[in-house]
C-alpha cells in the first residue's frame, strides 16, 4: 500500500513535465487514470510493468505536448510582433548589441586568458620581462648554470626578437626573427614537425649558424618540400643552415618566422626570459624565491637599476595578455552594463505592451487560461526574442572580433579571437538565456497580478507604472556609470595624445632602412650612404630639413645605454643612448635648452661630442652648467657635452618614467631601427612617395620600409587606447540612446493613459504648457532617483578604472553631477517631445467620450 | 482529413470507434481499445489525453458533461462524445481502408484463411 501511495506521488510529480496548458486540463484525468491502473495492478511485477509502460508513455507524450504548446506560443509571439514591428525591431536591436558586445569581448578574454597556451604544461611557464629582470648571461655557460642551479625553475630560456632582411640581397624581405638559447624549444615542449631542435652548446658563437623556420615560411619558400632541411637561408646576408621546421601555428614570440641560436655576450639587454617552474612548485613560493634572487643579484651587480619598475615573475599567459588583459576586463564590465541597460529597456517595452494587453490578458484569464499558462507564453516570447537577439548578436560579436584582431592582434597565432569557439558559444547561450529571463521576469510577475485581480484596476496600472519608472531610473543610473567611465577613459586618451613628447609630430616624414646584408654593411660604408641619401632628400622641394636616427621616438625596443656620468661622477640611473645625425633636433622639432646640436662636420668626423637631456643634466645642475663638461662611461674616452635638450619621449607607456637620455653622433648607422626623418612643408602625407623614391634612388637594393608620417606612427602606436576610447564611447552613447528611448516611451504612454484626465484639467482652465510642465517634473523625478546612486556609483567605477587602465583617473563629483545634469537635459527634450500632443488635444471630443 | 491518402492515426480511429457506440470517459476508452485489439494497442494516459486534446481541437469529438461512472466509483469523470464531423471523418477513414484492402486483394489475392 505504501508503494502505491508513493507511486501516485511520484506520478503526480512527473506530471509537472507537461506544459502548463495541457497540465491544467488533463492533470486530473491523468492522475485518475493512473489511480485506476494502480488499483488493477497487484503485486510487484504488475507495478513494475505499469511503471515501464507509464514512463514510455511520458517519454512519447511529454515532448509532443511541449513542442505543441511551444509552437503555439511562438506563433502567438510572432503574430504580436508583426503588429508592432518597430517595438520588436528595437527590442531585437538592443539585445543584439548587448549580447553581441558581450560575446565579442568575451571571445577576446577567452582567447587571451582562458584558452590555454599551445605549449606543454603551459600553467608552469613563467615570463620575466626584459625591462625588469635579466638573469646572468655573459656566456652561454653562465646562463645555463644559472637555471640549472635554480631552486624554483626546472628550465629557462632566453630569447631576443629582431627584424632582419631575410633571403638573398636582391629580393630581401623584412622578417621578424628570434635569437634564442639552445633550449628554447625543449623548454616549451614544442617538437619541430620536420628536422630537429637546437642541441646543447649550439648557442655558442661559431656553432650557431643554423635556423629553425616557421611552418608558414617553409610553405612559402620551399612549398613544404622536405629538401628544405640542410638548405641555406640568408639572414641579414649571413647564411644559416635550416635544421628544422616549427609546427603549424607556432609563432612565439610575436609572429616569429625564424629562430636562430643566439651567441651570448656581456652587456646585451634585449633578452626576455621564459622559464618553467619545477614540478610541484606553487606560484607564491616561486615568486618569493624569485624576489629573493632579484635582491641578491641586484646587490651583486650594482649597476642595474631595479628600482622602477620592480621585477616581477608572471605566468606566461598573463605576460602575453599584458595590457590587453585589463582593458578587456574593463570593456567586459562596460558591455555587461550595456546588456543590463538593454535588458531593462526590453523589460520596459514588454511591461508597456503587457499593460496595453491587460484587457486581452484578463479576458483570457477569465476564459480559464491560468497564470502558469500566460507566464509560460510570456517566457516563451522572451526566449524567442532573446534567441533572435542572440543570432543577430553573434553577427555583432563577429564584427567586433574582426575589429579587435585588427586593433590589438593576439600575441600568438593560436590565440586568434573567434566566436565560433566552444566556451564563447556557451557563454553567448548563457547570456542570452539569462537576459531573456531577466527581462521576462517583470512582465511575468505582472501577468500574475492580472490573474490575481482578474479585472483592470487603477491600483494595478499604478503598480505597473511604478515598476516601469523604477526600470527607467535603473537605466539612468547605469547610463551615468557608463558615461562616467567614458569620460574617464576619454580624458585619459586626450591626456595621452596631448602629452608633451619633446618633439613635434606634425609635418614629419619617416622611412626606415636596414643596411645589414647589403653592400653598405661594412662600418665605413654606412655613414657615406646616409650622407648621400640625406643630400638627395634635403634637395627635394618642400623639405625643410632632414636627418636620421638609430632609434625613433615611440619605439623603445632594443635600446642600448649604460651607466653614463658627468666628469667621472656616475648618474643616479642608467641612461639610454641614441645615435643621431646632424639636424636631428631641428627636424624633429626638439627643444634645445642650452648650447646647440651636432654640426654636419662633427658627424662626418665622428667627433666625441654629445647632447644630453634635461633629466640627465638635472642630476648635476642647471643646463648651462652642464654644457662644455665631459660625459663619461667607465674607462671609455669621454664626450664633450655641446647641448642640453628637452629630451624626447621614447616610451609609449605613460607609466614608465622618461629616463636619462644621451644623444651622440652616429658613426655607423643602418642597423636595428635606423630611420630617416624629414620636416616638410604642408601635409606630410603628400611627401611620402617622393622621399621614399629619393632614398631608393641611391641604391634600389637597400630595403626601405615603414614609410609613414610621424602622425601615422603615433596613431598606430596608440591604436589600442584609441580603440578602447571609441568602444567605450560607443557603448555609452548607445546606453544614452536606450535610456532616452526608455523615458520617452514611459512618458508618451502616460500621456495616452491620462488623456481623459488631461482633457478635464484643460477644461477646468489648466494650460497645455502647464500640463507638460507637470509631466516634465514627474519625468525628471525619475531621472533624479536614478542619478543619485548613479553619481555615487560613478565614483566607485572611477576607482576601478584607475586600477585597470593606465592614465585613467576617477572623475570628480562635479563631473558626474554634470553628467547627471546633461542626462536630465537630454531626458527633458525627450519628455517635451513625448508630450507635444497635449497642445493639440481636442477638449470637447475628450469630454464627449467621457 | 477525408478523401486523401493520408491516414488517420490508429489512436484517433480507435478512440472514434469507441465513442461511436456512445459517450465514454477517458479510462473507459482506454479499456475498450485494449479489449478490442486484444491488448495490442494499449494507450498510455499521456498519449490518450494528448490525442483527446488534439481531437477536441480538430472538432472530431466534444466534451459531454462530467458525471460519475456507475461501474467504477462515485468520482465524477469527464465524458466525451463523437461529433458529426468526427463521424464523417471515421467513415471516410473506413472507406479509405476498404479501398486499400480491395486494392491489396486485387493485387495479391485474398488471404487464404479469410
Amino acid at each position: 500500500m505504501r508503494d502505491k501511495s508513493f507511486s501516485l506521488k511520484l506520478y503526480c510529480w512527473l506530471l509537472r513535465l507537461y506544459p502548463a496548458g495541457f497540465r491544467e486540463t488533463y492533470a486530473g484525468p491523468l492522475e485518475r487514470a493512473f489511480r485506476d491502473e494502480l488499483a488493477e495492478s497487484t503485486g510487484p511485477w504488475a507495478l513494475a510493468s505499469l511503471w515501464i509502460r507509464l514512463l514510455a508513455d511520458l517519454a512519447i507524450s511529454v515532448p509532443a505536448q511541449v513542442s505543441r504548446e511551444v509552437s503555439q506560443d511562438v506563433g502567438h509571439a510572432l503574430r504580436l510582433w508583426t503588429c508592432r514591428p518597430w517595438h520588436t525591431g528595437f527590442a531585437i536591436a538592443a539585445l543584439a548589441v548587448g549580447i553581441g558586445a558581450n560575446t565579442g569581448v568575451f571571445s577576446v578574454v577567452n582567447a587571451l586568458l582562458l584558452r590555454s597556451l599551445p605549449f606543454h604544461e603551459p600553467s608552469r611557464l613563467a615570463a620575466l620581462s626584459p625591462q625588469e629582470f635579466i638573469p646572468p648571461h655573459d656566456s652561454a655557460k653562465q646562463f645555463h648554470d644559472w637555471h640549472e642551479q635554480s631552486t624554483y625553475l626546472t628550465d629557462a630560456a632566453l630569447v631576443e626578437e629582431n627584424d632582419v632582411n631575410l633571403g638573398g640581397v636582391r629580393d630581401a624581405v623584412r622578417a621578424h626573427v628570434s635569437l634564442t638559447s639552445w633550449n628554447f624549444f625543449s623548454m616549451l615542449g614544442t617538437q619541430p614537425v620536420l628536422g630537429r631542435m637546437f642541441m646543447p652548446e649550439e648557442d655558442i658563437a661559431g656553432r650557431n649558424e643554423i635556423a629553425i623556420i616557421g611552418y608558414g615560411l617553409w610553405q612559402q619558400l620551399f612549398a613544404g618540400d622536405r629538401q628544405a632541411l640542410g638548405s641555406t637561408i640568408r639572414v641579414d646576408g649571413k647564411p644559416l643552415t635550416i635544421i628544422g621546421v616549427a609546427p603549424p601555428g607556432f609563432d612565439y614570440p610575436s609572429s616569429t618566422v625564424l629562430w636562430k641560436p643566439a651567441a651570448f655576450s656581456p652587456g646585451n639587454n634585449g633578452w626576455a626570459t621564459v622559464a618553467r617552474l619545477k614540478p610541484g612548485m606553487e606560484w607564491p613560493r616561486a615568486r618569493a624565491a624569485f624576489d629573493a634572487e632579484v635582491e641578491r643579484l641586484s646587490s651583486k651587480q650594482g649597476t642595474t637599476d631595479y628600482a622602477n619598475p620592480r621585477p616581477r615573475m608572471r605566468s606566461l599567459q598573463d605576460a602575453l595578455a599584458g595590457p590587453v588583459k585589463n582593458a578587456s576586463l574593463m570593456l567586459m564590465g562596460a558591455v555587461v552594463l550595456v546588456l543590463l541597460i538593454a535588458c531593462t529597456n526590453v523589460a520596459n517595452l514588454l511591461m508597456a505592451r503587457t499593460a496595453e494587453r491587460a484587457a486581452e490578458l484578463s479576458i483570457r484569464s477569465a476564459l480559464g487560461a491560468s497564470r502558469a499558462r500566460l507566464v509560460q507564453q510570456l517566457i516563451t516570447e522572451c526566449l524567442v526574442l532573446s534567441f533572435v537577439g542572440t543570432l543577430a548578436g553573434l553577427l555583432v560579436g563577429y564584427w567586433m572580433t574582426t575589429i579587435a584582431a585588427r586593433v590589438s592582434p593576439p600575441p600568438l597565432a593560436a590565440q586568434s579571437y573567434s566566436i565560433l569557439d566552444g566556451p564563447v558559444l556557451v557563454f553567448a547561450v548563457i547570456v542570452s538565456i539569462l537576459s531573456g529571463l531577466l527581462f521576462g521576469v517583470l512582465p511575468s510577475l505582472y501577468v500574475g497580478r492580472i490573474h490575481a485581480f482578474g479585472t483592470r484596476s487603477s491600483s494595478r496600472t499604478g503598480a505597473s507604472r511604478l515598476i516601469r519608472e523604477a526600470l527607467a531610473s535603473t537605466q539612468v543610473m547605469l547610463t551615468i556609470l557608463l558615461l562616467a567611465a567614458s569620460v574617464s577613459v576619454g580624458s585619459a586618451f586626450v591626456h595621452l595624445m596631448g602629452r608633451d613628447r619633446g618633439y613635434d609630430v606634425k609635418g614629419v616624414v619617416t622611412a626606415s632602412v636596414s643596411l645589414d646584408g647589403t653592400r653598405y654593411q661594412a662600418d665605413e660604408r654606412r655613414l657615406p650612404y646616409f650622407q648621400e641619401v640625406l643630400a638627395r632628400v634635403r634637395s627635394l622641394p618642400g623639405v625643410r630639413s632632414a636627418s636620421a636616427t638609430e632609434f625613433l621616438p615611440l619605439y623603445a625596443t632594443g635600446f642600448v645605454g649604460g651607466p653614463f656620468g658627468l666628469d667621472g661622477l656616475p648618474a643616479k640611473r642608467n641612461s639610454t643612448m641614441v645615435p643621431v645625425l646632424s639636424e636631428y633636433f631641428q627636424t624633429m622639432g626638439g627643444r634645445i635648452r642650452n648650447g646647440r646640436e651636432f654640426t654636419n662636420a662633427e658627424v662626418r668626423s665622428g667627433a666625441k661630442v654629445a647632447v644630453v637631456n634635461e633629466r640627465f643634466a638635472a642630476g648635476f645642475g642647471a643646463p648651462e652648467e652642464v654644457v662644455g663638461r665631459q660625459l663619461t662611461i667607465g674607462s671609455e674616452p669621454p664626450w664633450k657635452i655641446v647641448g642640453v635638450v628637452k629630451g624626447m619621449e621614447y616610451e609609449t607607456d605613460p607609466t614608465l618614467v622618461n629616463g636619462n637620455q644621451i644623444f651622440i653622433p652616429s658613426g655607423a648607422p643602418g642597423s636595428f631601427f635606423s630611420t630617416f626623418v624629414a620636416r616638410v612643408d604642408g601635409p606630410a602625407e603628400d611627401h611620402l612617395a617622393k622621399i621614399r623614391d629619393a632614398i631608393r634612388s641611391v641604391d634600389p637594393q637597400v630595403p626601405v620600409f615603414g614609410v609613414k608620417t610621424m602622425e601615422q606612427r603615433l596613431a598606430e602606436v596608440f591604436a589600442r587606447p584609441r580603440f578602447y576610447r571609441t568602444a567605450i564611447w560607443m557603448f555609452a552613447g548607445f546606453a544614452l540612446l536606450l535610456a532616452v528611448i526608455g523615458i520617452y516611451g514611459i512618458v508618451s504612454y502616460t500621456v495616452v493613459q491620462r488623456t481623459q484626465e488631461m482633457g478635464v484639467r484643460m477644461a477646468l482652465g489648466t494650460t497645455p504648457v502647464h500640463l507638460r510642465g507637470m509631466l516634465l517634473r514627474q519625468g525628471l523625478l525619475m531621472v533624479g532617483v536614478g542619478a543619485i546612486p548613479g553619481i555615487a556609483g560613478a565614483q566607485l567605477t572611477g576607482r576601478l578604472l584607475e586600477s585597470l587602465m593606465d592614465g585613467a583617473s576617477s572623475i570628480g563629483l562635479a563631473t558626474s553631477a554634470g553628467l547627471a545634469v546633461f542626462l536630465a537635459l537630454v531626458a527633458s527634450t525627450s519628455i517635451w517631445a513625448a508630450t507635444r500632443h497635449i497642445a493639440r488635444l481636442d477638449i470637447m471630443a475628450i469630454l464627449r467620450a467621457e | 482529413m477525408t478523401n486523401d491518402f493520408s491516414s488517420m492515426s490508429p489512436a484517433f480511429f480507435h478512440i472514434l470507434l469507441s465513442l461511436g457506440a456512445g459517450e465514454r470517459h477517458g479510462y473507459a476508452i482506454k479499456r475498450e481499445v485494449a479489449a478490442r485489439t486484444e491488448g495490442k494497442l494499449k494507450l498510455g494516459p499521456g498519449v490518450l489525453y494528448g490525442s483527446i486534446n488534439k481531437m477536441l481541437e480538430l472538432g472530431l469529438i466534444e466534451e459531454a458533461e462530467d458525471r460519475p461512472d456507475p461501474h467504477l466509483d462515485d468520482e465524477r469523470r469527464r465524458y466525451y462524445r463523437i461529433t458529426s464531423f468526427g463521424r464523417k471523418a471515421a467513415q471516410a477513414e473506413a472507406a479509405r481502408m476498404r479501398e486499400l484492402v480491395q486494392l491489396a486483394a486485387a493485387t495479391f489475392g485474398a488471404p487464404k484463411h479469410a
